[in-house]
């Protein structure tokens, strides 16, 4: 029997949608692959035509996720500086990942932790679309080409600054606010070889 | 004025000899650059984290009015306090907003002109308005963290660039859809944990007190402070404050309070009637005469005491800023942070004081300064010296007609005293005199600067009616 395009995107949908419902009730260790294929009410080795893990799954809800964060990001006229810009493209990210956060940690301890190669997912297009975003806007601000180097030194960071999000326990996750602008600011401070602030205090 | 960072560095008491302040090689500098500036997670860090400039000068203010409490310490322990301190110092660094306990410390010290020198209180002043603000990203972030929306979606309009900058936040200024003009005050995220840490290392800090006579004491005071920093942070409260601020004045009164707009403000968010005039420094620069900062001041006093007597609310918060001189002539109070309530013990030892207050018999003051210090008679030297600083702070509440504010000389004695009274480490009191101490210096530096000659006694005693206090056995007793 051939199934149809539509028919494929349904389960797929359905899968997803029946997944963040696992994950949300039982939390995402103690749901199985098999848990949630008998909640889509499919056969387990049709899951895994569409997702090979279940760490597959929430990174396809974070691809998605930071695709629609792409067109809520404010534009770049709005923004004063390089560090502005990356602040802006991470909290954007953040505002549409939210609804994954609470099961979202274990998935990148594994998905995007800089260290762990191996069990990757279909993380790379989340990798390589954020830090080519990254890259164009340190062109566009007139910045030397980031190297593999301080892209690793970025990713690490936005690794660092996601996984803080994820168990910040602070009210409405604030702390991680603070962290983000650090971070991008130390970052920026990096990449320019030296800090506005300082320079702003010395003239 | 132009800042020159290098001599401000240099003029930081208590550095020149020691080892760590050795100026280290550009190399060095420039390869510590980047491993000096982590994320701040454990108290240390934090600490590296805190101070612009401003810090970095407060800080070290704080540790000159500190070293007087080691006098007596092992010299050891106070030589292990100092390195310390120039550590800390050494690693204050440029964060920019997160300017938490330190920062606050600083403006108290700007409070104290005589005790910082006028240059240094310019200087805290500038740098506190040229802090770095946040970016537009970061405020967009704060306020849909909040509110769920975005504030160009919130306001009609929401400027960008803040028009004042604040402590524990900065201001802008914005458009309701109803079409009133406000002022959203917008906190620096993370500012209440960056108090708490700041705390832990005010105490690592003091430390080597510990073994001295008054140290729980010591301990009291800072966890009052600590708990009225923390509180300053809930815009909530001051939310509140204003409100039932608001309440007390009339018309006639010239005094106002801004209106708080409760659906846009949350604990982090203050969105109050934007108030415009002149900030009591700019005032000073249109040179008024003599009657209009006389009326100016009359206005001020009598706001303090209307809070005080009917509010039951102890205004303490005095940075110049804080104060609105309005086209029409009255005056506009911004910021209601830092109020303490007077209840309970802190009501009864106030009704207990206004006897003294207004007889200004030295039997009576000396009755409550040792019941208010906990003075035992084994303590002559330091009966005296609370005696002479209550006089001070009193006598121009008992002295009857206009009394000259502006008097550097007497503004000066009361600063002496006061310093002689740390250095002496006569600290022991209630456990919130730190901010009644910050509040009586804070009221007076107010008056100093407007060169003010006026008769508060008569002010008082119209407001003090409002406590309904049975004062028939001294009301009208004078010294004269």
């Amino acid at each position: 029997m051939r199934i149809t395009t539509e028919e494929k995107n349904a389960t797929r949908e359905r899968i997803v949608k029946v997944a963040v419902e696992l994950f949300k009730s039982g939390g995402f260790e103690a749901t199985t692959t098999r848990d949630i294929a008998n909640s889509a009410e499919i056969a387990t080795g049709t899951l895994f035509n569409y997702f090979d893990t279940k760490e597959s799954i929430v990174a396809a809800l974070a691809s998605e996720a930071v695709r629609r964060s792409r067109k809520s990001l404010i534009t770049n006229t709005d923004r004063a500086s390089f560090e502005e810009d990356l602040f802006a493209v991470v909290a954007s990210e953040l505002r549409e990942l939210k609804p994954l956060r609470k099961f979202i940690l274990p998935f990148l301890e594994i998905a995007l932790s800089p260290i762990i190669e191996g069990r990757r997912t279909n993380t790379d297009e989340l990798r390589i679309g954020h830090l080519e975003l990254v890259s164009d806007l340190a062109r566009q601000r007139g910045l030397l080409e980031i190297t593999p180097v301080g892209l690793q030194m970025y990713w690490s960071l936005y690794a660092g600054v996601l996984a803080f999000w994820a168990s910040d326990k602070s009210s409405k996750q604030i702390e991680t606010l603070a962290l983000l602008d650090e971070s991008m600011n130390m970052f920026a401070v990096w990449l320019r070889g030296t800090d506005k602030n300082l320079e702003r205090d010395q003239s | 004025m132009t800042i020159n960072v290098s001599e401000l560095i240099a003029a930081l008491p208590g550095e020149e000899d020691d080892a760590i302040a050795q100026p280290s090689s550009p190399a060095t500098e420039s390869s510590n650059h980047f491993s000096s500036r982590p994320i701040p997670i454990s108290r240390f860090r934090r600490l590296s984290a805190l101070g612009t400039l401003q810090a970095k000068i407060a800080a070290a203010y704080l540790f000159y009015w500190l070293r007087g409490w080691f006098k007596s310490a092992d010299e050891k322990q106070r030589l292990l306090a100092e390195a310390h301190w120039r550590t800390a110092l050494r690693l204050l660094d440029s964060m920019g907003y997160l300017r938490g306990a330190v920062m606050k410390v600083g403006q108290t010290l700007a409070n104290l002109p005589d005790i910082a020198p006028p240059e240094f209180v310019e200087t805290l002043e500038k740098l506190h308005f040229d802090a770095p603000p946040m970016h537009w990203s970061l405020l967009r972030e704060l306020v849909f963290s909040e509110f769920g929306d975005d504030p160009e979606r919130l306001f009609v309009s929401f400027n960008k660039t803040a028009f004042a900058a604040a402590s524990l936040g900065q201001v802008h200024q914005a458009q309701l859809r109803t079409g009133e003009d406000v002022a959203v005050k917008i906190q620096y995220p993370g500012i209440a944990d960056a108090i708490q840490s700041d705390f832990r290392n005010l105490f690592l800090f003091l430390l080597p007190g510990r073994l001295g006579r008054d140290w729980e004491n010591t301990r009291d005071q800072m966890d009052d402070l600590q708990r009225r920093l923390t509180l300053e942070t809930d815009y909530k409260m001051e939310a509140e404050n204003l409100r039932q601020a608001r309440t007390l004045f009339h018309e006639e009164d010239g005094v106002v309070i801004p209106e708080v707009y409760p659906q846009f403000s949350t604990p982090r968010v203050l969105t109050m009637e934007r108030l415009r005039g002149l900030h009591l420094r700019e005032f000073m620069a249109t040179n008024p005469s003599q009657d209009e900062r006389n009326d100016v001041a009359r206005k001020f006093v009598r706001a303090w005491y209307r809070l005080m007597f009917a509010g039951r609310m102890l205004y303490v918060d005095f940075h110049p800023g804080n104060f609105l001189v309005l086209d029409d002539g009255r005056i506009g109070i911004l910021d209601f942070g830092c109020i303490l309530p007077l209840e309970g013990d802190e009501w009864e030892l106030f009704r207990k004081i206004d006897r003294p207050l207004t007889t200004g018999r030295q039997d009576d003051r000396l009755a409550v300064l040792k019941e208010w210090n906990d003075i035992g008679d084994d303590e002559p030297d330091r009966l005296r010296l609370c005696d002479e600083f209550g006089l001070w702070c009193w006598k121009s509440r008992f002295n009857a007609g206009e009394y000259d504010f502006g008097d550097e000389q007497d503004f000066r004695h009361g600063v002496e005293l006061f310093g002689e009274m740390v250095r002496k480490r006569y600290s022991r009191s209630r456990a919130n005199v730190i901010t009644i101490t910050r509040g009586n210096f804070g009221w007076r530096s107010i008056m100093y600067l407007l060169k003010a000659k006026v008769d508060i006694r008569a002010i008082a005693e119209e407001e003090v009616k409002a406590t309904g206090w049975d004062r028939s056995g001294y009301a009208g007793r004078t010294l004269a």
